[in-house]
């Protein structure tokens, strides 16, 4: 009977498999060359957004008003991650693409996939191969918020964590982006092509398509880059964040269909439809989670905290019917001041866009204006502030507004600081001890006696 | 032609067929058995369909028609890695490493001690290369790291693609060696050779493939009896053969 049994596998450890996918990834020139060009890309946007932030500052420090404006998430933070956001678009595929892509064309992948690990085992761990090549390529842009730190700037904890958590899903995402490019092409310069076809081409769709409409309005809600926006805003959108996890394992998935090379194309073809509609359906699912928390420190996303503890206690629907198309600049101001600031706040929140496209066509009096229905009252306002619409609110609820209070305002945080010694940091020490990391890297190493010993026998 | 597979063949391969695109068939209905401890040699030139034939052996390859038992029993596309270990022709694995750490690395997949290592680094003569990048190796030294991967996995069966190519005349007399010794402790050798000198040396049986078609089987003994050549090269039995 034992010998109607092939040789059963006993369970592979996971390390030398992990240690490898490292190995690999060091040892490659487009980590190391990646890392050498983000220094003065971040190095530059860091640099500039700090003299920015001290030319406003300078002006600030004489104004507490004016120094309310003046958040380091904005000012420096997400100008110094923009750059990186860059570099991780046009450069990171090319280092995912390695993982994959050198063992396919070297014919390893046919060594690879005959050792005793599950094909989910082996995406995976390619998977944390490319987590670590981003960590490693984000070194600049978090040695940046050290530096600005160092310089006497503040850094909100929570908000600060969060913009790094947006751009790790996002290297992650370019990251699977990248994997399945190389598991479908042939060569890794065609798998290039694809993955940059998708990471330039969401870009494109991102900017082309922005403030319009109707299908244009959700084919650009598929662009990668709209990943980033809620975490440069200083929200943690838990819908965003599933979605996007799910985006990630779908293309992770794909990789695993698509790995086994005695597969059939048919049979390949079949299985990533499967998985594409299990994607779809998850992302329908995410897509109702609709939990987003403020973290960012001026909580420029949510009405004062006397507000919403009002607001979360008025239970009835709330509608809101606006007669606005959606490019309208009014409407972008109430979206981002008062609509979304109320779907958080609010328990029940029913935003209506009513004629918009018709009353623009045939203006009439009505356009503009704004229907507020909360229970069996309603009125109208054409008002964009919150200023005129939460008493609007609480008159429709019959509750008395809070009492404003200033136990929650944001101070500010202005610095004047002359940043120009940065260059020195981004521009040569950082290169330089790169090059040092690589060459250290790439050193081979010793061999075990034993093996020697054991080699030198006849 | 065709053997029918029984239970005292590791494994057998069922009229075998693989074609590219509509018109191409690299191998048709192919079929034949190996006997456990055996030495199976895929004899045939270039193009005869050799390596798509082990690659279709071991699950690399989707088939159009055809099956695999081992041990009588059917062997499917997700056991065919647990029961057989293939080592492809010309290829260097992990460029960017030393022979050690790829030799390392197989060696902690399949759990080898280090004695196994040491012995196996012994056999092939690996020592001088082990601290050598993959892509720095010769030809000669890539083709034993490749084996020394094989005979490091546990299988019972190996599938190798042109074990030979590379070696001088000392040096593939060395390699039968190694090869032989694996088979007395109890594994099955199948491989692919275009060289009909170095397949007469070293394997048991040959399976004769041209055109994608296996135009003979069995021991040299065997092959002479049915061509009616008499003290016959395997070069002269091809030939009356394909």
């Amino acid at each position: 009977m034992r010998l109607r049994e092939p040789y059963v596998r006993s369970g592979a450890s996971i390390a030398p498999l992990l240690t490898k996918e490292l190995r690999e990834i060091a040892a490659g020139r487009a980590l190391w060359t990646m890392l050498l060009l983000v220094c003065p890309l971040v190095g530059y946007s860091f640099a500039e957004a700090v003299s920015l932030y001290s030319e406003s500052s300078s002006a600030a420090l004489q104004s507490s008003v004016l120094a309310k404006s003046l958040s380091p998430l904005d000012g420096v933070l997400v100008p110094t991650f923009g750059s990186f956001y860059v570099a991780v678009t046009l450069l990171f595929p090319f280092v995912a693409i390695r993982v994959l892509g050198q063992e396919k064309e070297s014919g390893a992948l046919s060594l690879l996939v005959q050792l005793p690990y599950r094909y989910a085992t082996l995406v995976s761990a390619k998977l944390c191969a490319v987590l670590a090549a981003w960590c490693l390529v984000s070194i600049p842009a978090l040695s940046a918020l050290v530096i600005w730190t160092m310089l006497g700037g503040h850094l909100a904890a929570i908000e600060t964590l969060n913009l790094v958590l947006g751009h790790m899903l996002y290297g992650l995402l370019v990251g699977a982006v990248g994997l399945f490019a190389a598991i479908i092409s042939d060569s890794s310069s065609t798998a290039a092509i694809i993955a940059l076809a998708v990471t330039i081409g969401s870009w494109v769709l991102d900017f082309t398509l922005a403030g319009r409409s109707g299908v244009l309005a959700w084919i650009a809600q598929l662009s990668l880059t709209q990943t980033l926006r809620p975490f440069e805003q200083g929200l943690l959108s838990a819908g965003l964040s599933l979605g996007t996890a799910t985006v990630i394992c779908g293309l992770a998935t794909l990789t695993i269909v698509w790995l086994p090379p005695g597969i059939s194309l048919r049979v390949k073809l079949v299985r990533s439809l499967s998985c594409l509609f299990a994607v779809a359906i998850a992302l329908g699912i995410a897509a109702q989670v609709r939990n987003v928390v403020d973290v960012s420190e001026d909580r420029r996303n949510s009405f004062s905290s006397a507000d919403e503890r009002l607001l979360a206690g008025l239970r009835l629907p709330l509608t809101i019917s606006v007669n606005l198309v959606p490019e309208d600049p009014r409407y972008i101001d109430l979206r981002r001041n008062v609509l979304s600031k109320l779907e958080r706040a609010m328990p029940n929140v029913t935003v209506v866009l009513v004629n918009g496209r018709q009353a623009v066509a045939s203006p009439s009096d009505a356009y503009g204006q704004i229907e507020y229905t909360y229970g069996n009252r309603n009125d109208v306002s054409r008002s964009t502030s919150p200023r005129e619409i939460l008493p609007l609110l609480y008159a429709l609820a019959g509750v008395q507004p809070p009492a404003p209070g200033s136990s929650d305002e944001y101070p500010g945080y202005p610095l004047v600081v002359n940043a120009e010694a940065v260059f020195l940091w981004f521009f040569a020490g950082l290169p330089l001890l790169i090059a040092l990391a690589w060459w250290w890297v790439r050193r081979l190493p010793s061999v075990k006696p034993f093996v020697l010993h054991e080699g030198a026998k006849p | 032609m065709i053997e029918r597979g029984d239970s005292t063949s590791l494994l057998t391969v069922q009229n075998l067929t693989k074609r590219f695109g509509s018109e191409a068939t690299a191998i048709d209905r192919v079929a034949f058995s190996a006997v456990a401890g055996e030495i199976l040699g895929v004899i045939g030139p270039n193009g005869a369909g050799k390596t798509t034939l082990l690659e279709a052996i071991a699950g690399l390859l989707p088939v159009d028609a055809g099956e695999i038992l081992w041990c009588g029993e059917p062997l499917g596309l997700t056991r065919r890695r647990d029961a057989m270990f293939y080592l492809p022709d010309a290829m260097r694995p992990y460029r960017d490493q030393s022979a050690w750490q790829v030799l390392s690395f197989v060696a902690s997949v399949f759990r080898r001690s280090d004695r196994e290592i040491g012995e196996t680094v012994a056999v092939l003569g690996l020592e001088p290369v082990l601290r050598k990048r993959v892509q720095a190796l010769s030809k000669g030294y890539a083709r034993r790291l490749m084996l020394a991967l094989g005979l490091l996995a546990p299988h019972r069966l190996l599938l190798m693609d042109e074990p030979f190519d590379g070696f001088d005349l000392r040096q593939t007399r060395d390699i039968v060696g190694v090869l032989r010794n694996e088979t007395a402790r109890g594994r099955t050798l199948i491989l692919s050779i275009h060289q009909l000198a170095d397949a007469e040396r070293v394997c048991d049986r040959f399976i004769l493939l041209s055109a994608g078609r296996v135009r003979g089987i069995g021991g040299l003994a065997e092959l002479r009896a049915e061509t009616g050549l008499r003290g016959g090269s395997l070069e002269e039995l091809f030939l009356a053969l394909t």
